[in-house]
């Protein structure tokens, strides 16, 4: 297990002061801020930060990227996550299906797809979970089947975020034929590009309990899908998705996706005489948080350098989810007030929407119990 | 990690495991004086690891006599190896001799020191009974910090253990002061008690690696229902939250180490005390849990682990003390500065 220090240099901190300086002129869009900012979809922000090319900014120039390092996107997402900026358009192409494209795709697909992505104007879903097929991702049951000129796909997929603002899904389906994943159930899986606006694809907002729609099911009837929107080879798909996940795990957005709760309360605290009560609380919260961060960045320095850290970023995962679901609980003590879901009293509603959305940190991008088997294994164990 | 730091690893790792003995231990636990290790670690020079390398050090600061600390933790090294390494330390940058054999440190640093019928009383003093003598560190003038050696001729002990037997002696040194001090500059005795605080973290950091390393191997040796239970997921669980913790607390002191000597030094360290603190608890607690009643057991050598990991967790301060600093830090700071500090670190 690795998760030696990491010293950003110089140049990441000319990077910072811009992203700050931008974030400074942008309150129209940031509205003071907001919990769980990464599922918050605002296009014309996407576009706004495509023009600054702080989206893709890890692929390869010739594609429209940045040619930049894993670390200085880390930079700029810390910040954007800091800020509670609406990053959700753009988030999850920007994050794994760019750099699963980059991997795996075929020289018509990069040229077609990434230069959208940097634009900030091509949003991806990701199409894993089905109705009976969440932790247990082998279980899928959705299948592409070989027809003239593509495939037809039928199916469906669910808590597929963004689907209805997203152009495309990444779809994880069996390509092997019916009972052959009986021998191998990691096998005979393939991904497609899906393109939502297809025929035979219908889609529906889930409304979860925080009152937000951006969880989606997909239901997928004949679609016929072209030859060229096959990612990667056939049957490759779980190895595939597994890059994937490498890419979901280890982030900033693991241990940040309420700060605003912590900065914001910090202050609350102060400025309503309950600093002494809360000083023990906060001490704790910020020994965490300067931790995680730290381990965070271990983590993408070693992604940088070509390795794939999987315990590590389990590890960062786990304890960074537990810690943005313990803010909550930590804080309402000290903080003492009614959690609420009016925008207008900003406490109150931090502090409610940090409640409500709190269940969904540790089960997105694999749940606790699925980190901790894979730790376990890691460990040595099993 | 560079060289230099593998090369102190390897070095102190060898000679940790050959030493070390459940004999060397038990004559510490007796109040005894384990004097082979002493030799070959003394003898080794690496009391003066932190020192300049014309002083006989590795070169590496203070961060060489963390790493040493680390490995003595995980090993259980009946030595008092942080204030050994870190007395030394403090006597060479006061300028004061460093005299033959084993030293100690006391932090007369909270006002006002302790007196007893105008007598200096140093309360729990790490092994003070078997030392050559105390350093003493004092409020200087001007945030300075104070350095005084005070011979064993010169102190009576009262003698007191921690939870793992290690000796935290109660000294009573024969006049009000000790007679000479020489003042550190640019150093406040709140920074010498934050190294001491790190020393901890980083033993405890080795510590609970051998906890954990044992909890692993227990459990996949141990076998009831007809398997091992390192196959059962609710014993992996609890061990991979366990190893959690370990890393947490393990990064947070390399971060602390890493940081010595830039602004945020003394953060860091509190961070690192906060994560050991933390992470004690279920670390000791895991092991225990997944070993049964064998690691209750005084033979079983878990307890050798634990014992000092619920010692080293309260001394310099405990999670709560530096968690309320911290916090007091954060709250002055204010949200706008909030962050900034926080990417700071780390540049």
């Amino acid at each position: 297990m690795n998760f030696e220090p990491l010293t950003l240099d110089r140049e990441t901190d000319l990077l910072r002061k811009e992203v700050r300086a931008f974030l400074s002129d942008q309150r129209d869009f940031l509205k003071g801020g907001y919990i769980d900012c990464w599922s918050i979809c605002e296009p014309a922000f996407s576009r706004l930060l495509g023009e600054k090319g702080w989206i893709g900014m890890t692929l390869p120039k010739q594609y429209g990227g940045g040619g930049r390092t894993y670390l200085e996107r880390y930079v700029v997402v810390e910040e954007l996550l800091a800020a509670g900026a609406p990053v959700g358009a753009h988030w999850v192409a920007d994050r794994q299906t760019g750099p699963l494209l980059l991997s795996f795709g075929t020289e018509e697909q990069k040229e077609f797809f990434l230069p959208q992505i940097v634009r900030g104007e091509c949003y991806f879903a990701i199409g894993m979970s089905e109705p009976d097929s969440g932790s247990d991702l082998a279980a899928i049951r959705t299948r592409a089947e070989r027809v003239e000129g593509g495939w037809r796909i039928t199916g469906g997929k669910t808590w597929t975020s963004f689907a209805m603002t997203c152009r495309y899904v990444l779809l994880l389906c069996r390509t092997a034929p019916p009972g052959s994943e009986a021998a191998d159930r990691h096998k005979g899986m393939s991904q497609f590009i899906l393109d939502l606006e297809s025929e035979g694809v219908t889609r529906r907002p889930i409304r979860n309990l925080a009152g937000e729609d951006h969880f989606c099911e997909i239901f997928l009837e004949q679609v016929f899908v072209p030859e060229n929107r096959l990612l990667g080879e056939e049957g490759n798909g779980w190895r595939q998705v597994m890059a994937e996940l490498a890419f979901e795990r280890s982030g900033p957005e693991r241990f940040l996706s309420n700060f605003r709760l912590f900065s914001e309360g910090l202050d609350f605290l102060r400025t309503s005489g309950k600093g002494e009560i809360g000083a023990r609380t906060i001490g704790r919260l910020a020994a965490q948080l300067m931790n995680l961060r730290q381990m965070s960045l271990s983590v993408a320095g070693q992604l940088q350098a070509g390795e794939l850290p999987v315990n590590e970023a389990s590890i960062v995962k786990e304890l960074g989810t537990t810690f943005e679901q313990n803010l909550a609980e930590a804080l309402r003590g000290p903080l003492a007030i009614e959690p609420g879901v009016d925008a207008g009293e900003r406490m109150s509603s931090l502090l409610g929407k940090s409640i409500l959305t709190a269940p969904s940190f540790s089960l997105r991008g694999g749940t606790r119990e699925i980190l901790r088997g894979i730790l376990a294994k890691g460990l040595g164990l099993r | 990690m560079n060289e230099m730091t593998s090369i102190i690893e390897e070095s102190v790792n060898d000679l940790f495991a050959e030493e070390v003995t459940p004999e060397s231990i038990e004559t510490m636990e007796s109040g005894g004086f384990p004097e082979p290790l002493w030799s070959t670690f003394d003898g080794g020079g690496w009391t003066r690891i932190a020192l300049s390398e014309e002083d006989g050090g590795a070169g590496t600061g203070l961060s060489g006599g963390y790493t040493l600390m680390r490995i003595a933790g995980y090993h259980a090294a009946p030595l008092p190896v942080v204030e050994a390494i870190l007395g030394t330390y403090l006597l060479s940058a006061s300028g004061l001799p460093i005299p033959e054999g084993l030293l100690t440190v006391a932090l007369a640093d909270q006002s006002p020191p302790g007196e007893n019928n105008g007598r200096l009383l140093l309360p729990r003093v790490p092994w003070a009974r078997h030392a050559r003598g105390v350093v003493v560190v004092l409020p200087g003038r001007n945030g300075s910090t104070g350095v005084a050696w005070v011979d064993r001729d010169s102190y009576q002990v009262q003698e007191h253990r921690n939870l793992a037997g290690e000796p935290r002696d109660d000294v009573l040194v024969s006049s009000r002061k000790p007679a000479e001090e020489k003042l550190i500059h640019a150093t406040s005795t709140e920074q010498v008690r934050s190294w001491f605080a790190l020393g901890r973290a980083a033993q405890i950091a080795g510590a609970a690696q051998k906890a954990l390393e044992r909890t692993i191997a227990y459990a996949n040796e141990r076998r009831q229902f007809g398997r091992p239970i390192g196959k059962f997921q609710a014993i992996q669980h609890q061990i991979a939250v366990q190893a959690e913790q370990l890393y947490a607390a393990r990064c947070a002191a390399d971060t602390a180490i890493a940081h010595l000597g830039t602004p945020q030094e003394w953060e860091c360290i509190a961070a690192a005390k906060i994560l050991s603190g933390e992470a004690v608890g279920i670390v000791a607690g895991t092991a225990h849990a997944v070993h049964g009643a064998i690691g209750f057991t005084k033979e079983f050598a878990l307890q050798l682990d634990t014992r000092r990991l619920w010692s080293w967790r309260e001394e310099y301060g405990n999670e709560d003390h530096w968690s309320r600093r911290l916090g007091e830090f954060c709250l002055a700071l204010g949200e706008d500065r909030l962050w900034t500090f926080l990417t700071a670190q780390t540049g």
